[in-house]
């Protein structure tokens, strides 16, 4: 009986020690318990959709452009006078940080657009430049930029205001009411930091507000035990 | 002689109230502008083609009663909006607001990722180190005036290491 439960522990003990050595995660979520300000998204088994857009200088950007080099992305829209212009500088920041500390890997800079319909690849380009001129704005199609946000967990809407003030939430698959391109919306968003591994896979992600300065430690420790 | 002294007389009473009453304008304004104290008006400097600058400032309510901070005037904007960015949950939304709510003896703090003033579709850039003239209404009849400075935000928070912009 003795024997019998000693086995069935030792079978439950491998079994835990099987899972615990070779389960991908396991030394992320080791790894995360010492992160400050991020995140690991991370899931081998999940790899981002397949899409393909236009960059800011009308070039294509798809899955391609994620690949063989570490990624900071985020989502935004331009008329955002608040919440983006704050992110964008972040990641600038966040950038320059990483380069004063003589880290030789050095993420991309990458801002995808929530309003292509606003955001030409010509806008994007004044825009985000301005905060580092290494940046590349994103546009392209609607759609796909709708299916390309899910696996991040980033979502949107935009918002209507009437002349009487009453906000209206449109759907994202809604078409444009007539005269609201003039008049202008709003944008709810998530306002996250993604961090895209060089095999195009998300792997980490920063909350707002963000915090260049935790980030860029954090992102040290994630690079160091990738 | 006598007319001409007494013409002298009226002249200096004239001026006297004249000057008294000035005087008394005077110290009624100074009073009046100490009800609200704008402290740091600034708008955040911004791509050249930004459709939406954020002004930010602390705006100090020194009166015995609550007040509503209506709208704000500026000349060279399509319209000028009152917002507050609020977090729900993971999604960042901008509210418009009708009004700014500034507590009796108390303050508001217009800044990044709260309370801000949206300047839309501005007709000309603005530089670092320009001034926007800016008019606040208030519901308590005044009106102030103020100077914002454009710049990039570069204020030490707390942690010293923490830029906020």
């Amino acid at each position: 009986m003795n024997n019998k439960l000693l086995s069935g522990i030792g079978v439950v003990a491998l079994v835990i020690a099987t899972f615990y050595f070779t389960s991908p995660n396991k030394n992320y979520k080791d790894l995360e318990k010492q992160l400050k300000v991020s995140y690991v998204l991370h899931n081998p088994d999940k790899k981002l959709p397949f899409f393909s857009l236009v960059d800011h200088n009308n070039n294509k950007f798809d899955n391609n452009n994620f690949k063989g080099k570490w990624t900071l992305l985020s989502f935004i829209y331009t008329h955002c006078p608040d919440v983006c212009p704050t992110g964008l500088m972040d990641m600038s920041i966040l950038k320059s940080t990483l380069i004063k500390r003589g880290i030789n890997i050095v993420p991309n800079l990458v801002a995808i657009t929530f309003d292509p319909a606003r955001d030409t690849p010509g806008v994007l380009k004044t825009y985000v430049t301005y905060f580092d001129k290494d940046f590349l704005g994103v546009s392209g199609d609607q759609v796909q930029i709708n299916q390309l946000i899910k696996p991040f967990g980033a979502y949107y809407e935009r918002v209507v205001y009437a002349k009487n003030g009453k906000p209206t939430v449109l759907k994202n698959d809604e078409p444009l009411p007539k005269g609201v391109l003039e008049f202008g919306y709003l944008i709810n968003h998530t306002a996250w930091i993604y961090l895209l591994n060089p095999d195009g896979q998300i792997f980490a992600g920063f909350p707002a507000p963000h915090n260049p300065i935790k980030m860029a430690d954090d992102i040290e420790l994630l690079i160091k035990n990738y | 002689m006598f007319n001409k002294t007494k013409k002298l007389m009226l002249a200096f009473t004239m001026l006297t109230i004249l000057n008294v009453s000035t005087a008394m304008e005077h110290h009624h304004t100074n009073y009046t502008t100490t009800e609200i104290v704008i402290n740091d008006p600034w708008v955040r400097l911004s791509p050249p083609n930004a459709p939406a600058l954020g002004l930010f400032m602390q705006i100090n309510n020194n009166t015995n009663y609550d007040i509503k901070l209506l709208s704000v005037n500026a000349s060279g904007y399509k319209r000028i909006e009152l917002h507050r960015t609020v977090a729900q949950g993971d999604m960042m939304k901008m509210a418009k607001q009708e009004f700014m709510p500034i507590p009796t003896k108390g303050k508001l703090h217009l800044k990044p990722g709260s309370w801000h003033i949206m300047l839309i579709g501005p007709k000309s850039v603005l530089r670092k180190g320009d001034t926007v003239m800016i008019d606040l209404v208030f519901d308590n009849g005044l009106t102030k005036t103020v100077y914002a400075q454009v710049r990039k935000e570069k204020k030490m928070t707390g942690n010293h290491h923490r830029m906020m912009y």
